[in-house]
């Protein structure tokens, strides 16, 4: 259990109020239209969304995950985290192509990219998908807020998961993605400067850079300090063959969308930015954040190790960065890097809830049901969304213990078999909506073969997680690329007016040649002047 | 003759070049750089501040290669927005296309 003093009180308190009024200030303008609701009116500076992306995506569980992998596997470990390298080759590949789509969510973008029936079950299908996907994260996030919190203060786990979450839904009904954008901003340094402190403390509490690394040397482990130290080309549980594939899932996945489950909260944020520029900017500078951040998480977990060896429950020591907060600072810190924790956790929850209301108002509602519908009605429905999003999150927060297995298994389901098809998406005219479809269902079912049945049943060996995705990969190629030949093209209008607005990357020769048949674009080194090559 | 591209048409900032691969490189590489440069800071001072630098001179040779290209592609993409977005909103409303 944690005392506080009353300057940690303090410090928690004015944090929480200052947060809520900052993201409340901004609620005139986030009831002015739609896109004001859910993408701040798309005129954001590239700093803004970068930020949210970096705040989103250091939720409160992140530490603890982190904490894990370095504990387990040494400074090598921090390669588990650069699986958001993918927006490294995002930023100026798919992030420009999606910016000029103009999508709101990836699933409006389907039915831009695709045409016909296809394309609307697909958007229908990605938008329900999205929705479930937001209140499991939500769900999952808000449970580790309650394992943090019963252990500082010996709340039962409801607690921490109801009500911190429901102080964010404050500003987020208030004011939409301007109230999460505003807080974020402010939230991201926040947490900056709790994790900078919290790491150089516990840098320093283990010796500093020299005792850590002499500590280590006694112990014959240096090991631990080689970000390169891997089990073997195949064999142990952190193999170079993971690295290889990791490298290929996480650089190469740039070139598509919706190829990492970030992809979805990245998608609003890049329509938020004012100009392509600032989009790609944003979406480069947030990972630059999310990845120099683990830096100094590793360094910290480094420290605790040294400090405390040979833990061996999981659960033990992925509360290594927690611990350090919450036993070393000295008394009066403890309130400020609790009101981290809570700005680390509100940042993620109102990110989250705001996304998934955009796609129940937007591409269930407006484009299903109401697309008449006004803009202060729209507004209305994403705020009925918005608390539809925040109790699914209870609801499956509270049955949290049972179902992690399920939520790590849904996570990648998105991850291996559709891979290859988000990327095909993009990058090549001729892959239509029914072969993207029919991978997504493909996928369903040939990942509970490989990762359950066919292990169970004694007819595939259980194979390491880089070895079920080469495979889920291969077998899906053998579904959808025959029902992509065997069902007819996009329609070469629909292609057109997309290839013109979008610009896409790859293979899109019949369409480009299209597109310069009719005037809409010229050849390399002609210009285009009101239509006329 | 400068190594990247300064001044682009519209058109031309729009097809895919050299300076879109050197960008996804640097960029790759300044992440790595970046990420293990600063967690060794912690640890080796010396070296992982010589390779936080290295780092830094990955994402200067990315802002260089991809910088004049996204202004122009932006500033032109900006003027035809309006109608883009015109065009979104007709196919939200089930409206045919012109």
């Amino acid at each position: 259990m944690v005392v506080f003093t009353f300057w940690d009180w303090l410090w928690l308190i004015l944090y929480i109020v200052v947060m809520v009024f900052s993201g409340v200030l901004f609620y005139t303008l986030g009831k002015r239209s739609e896109s004001d609701f859910f993408l701040a009116g798309r005129g954001l500076p590239w700093w803004l969304p970068a930020s949210s992306v970096y705040a989103t995506h250091t939720a409160t569980d992140t530490p603890m995950w982190m904490s894990g992998v370095i504990y387990r596997y040494g400074l090598a470990g921090i390669w588990y985290s650069f699986f958001a390298a993918w927006c490294a080759v995002s930023a100026y590949v798919s992030t420009r192509i999606f910016r000029r789509s103009l999508a709101y969510s990836q699933a409006e973008w389907q039915t831009l990219r695709f045409s016909g029936l296809g394309s609307e079950l697909l958007r229908g299908w990605m938008a329900g998908w999205q929705v479930y996907m937001n209140m499991m994260i939500l769900g999952w996030v808000g449970m580790a807020m309650g394992k943090v919190c019963h252990y500082a203060f010996g709340w039962d786990s409801w607690v921490g998961l109801v009500l911190f979450s429901s102080i964010c839904a404050i500003y987020v009904l208030a004011a939409g993605y301007w109230g999460v954008v505003i807080a974020d901003f402010q939230q991201g340094i926040v947490v900056f400067l709790g994790i900078l402190i919290v790491s150089i403390w516990g840098v320093y509490e283990a010796g500093g850079p020299a005792g850590i690394v002499q500590r280590l040397d006694q112990m014959g482990e240096t090991w631990r300090l080689n970000p390169f130290h891997f089990t073997g080309w195949f064999t142990g549980d952190f193999p170079i063959a993971w690295f290889a594939t990791m490298l290929f899932i996480a650089l190469l996945g740039g070139l598509g969308m919706g190829t990492t489950i970030d992809w979805y909260v990245e998608a609003q944020r890049i329509q938020s930015a004012k100009t392509v520029r600032d989009a790609s900017y944003s979406i480069w500078g947030g990972t630059a954040l999310v990845l120099t951040r683990n830096s100094l998480w590793a360094a910290c977990i480094l420290g605790f190790y040294v400090l405390n060896p040979g833990i061996e429950k999981l659960a033990d020591y992925e509360l290594a960065w927690f611990r350090v907060g919450f036993e070393k600072l000295p008394p009066g810190m403890v309130g400020f890097f609790f009101a981290a924790i809570v700005a680390i956790h509100l940042s993620t929850v109102a990110s989250i809830l705001n996304l998934g209301a955009l796609y129940i108002t937007r591409d269930l509602y407006q484009h299903y049901l109401n697309p008449h519908a006004s803009e202060r009605r729209l507004i209305w429905v994403g705020r009925f969304a918005t608390i539809l999003v925040l109790l699914g999150s209870f609801l499956y927060g509270s049955i949290m213990d049972n179902i992690t297995e399920w939520l790590i298994f849904a996570i990648w389901v998105m991850a291996a078999g559709v891979w290859l098809p988000n990327v095909l998406q993009v990058i090549w005219w001729r892959f239509n909506s029914w072969g993207y479809l029919s991978s997504w269902i493909a996928n369903l079912g040939l990942s509970w073969l490989v990762v359950w049945i066919l292990p169970q049943a004694g007819l595939l060996p259980t194979l390491p997680d880089y070895a079920q995705f080469w495979l889920l990969m291969l077998l899906g190629l053998l579904i959808y690329v025959p029902i992509t030949f065997l069902t007819k093209p996009d329609d070469m209008d629909h292609l057109v007016r997309y290839y013109v607005q979008s610009r896409p990357l790859g293979f899109w020769g019949p369409v480009r040649r299209e597109a310069e048949r009719r005037g809409l674009i010229g050849p390399p080194n002609t210009e285009v002047i009101n239509g006329t090559v | 003759m400068a190594l990247f591209r300064k001044h682009w048409t519209a058109h031309e900032a729009d097809e895919w070049t050299k300076e879109d691969f050197w960008a996804c490189v640097f960029s790759s590489l300044s992440y790595v750089f970046l990420m293990i440069g600063l967690a060794l800071c912690f640890l080796y001072p010396l070296l992982g501040i010589a390779i936080t630098i290295l780092g830094g001179v990955f994402v200067w040779l990315m802002y260089i290669a991809i910088d004049p290209k996204l202004r122009t592609i932006s500033a032109d993409y900006e003027e035809k927005q309006k109608a883009y977005l015109r065009n979104l909103d007709r196919i939200m409303k089930w409206e045919q296309h012109d």
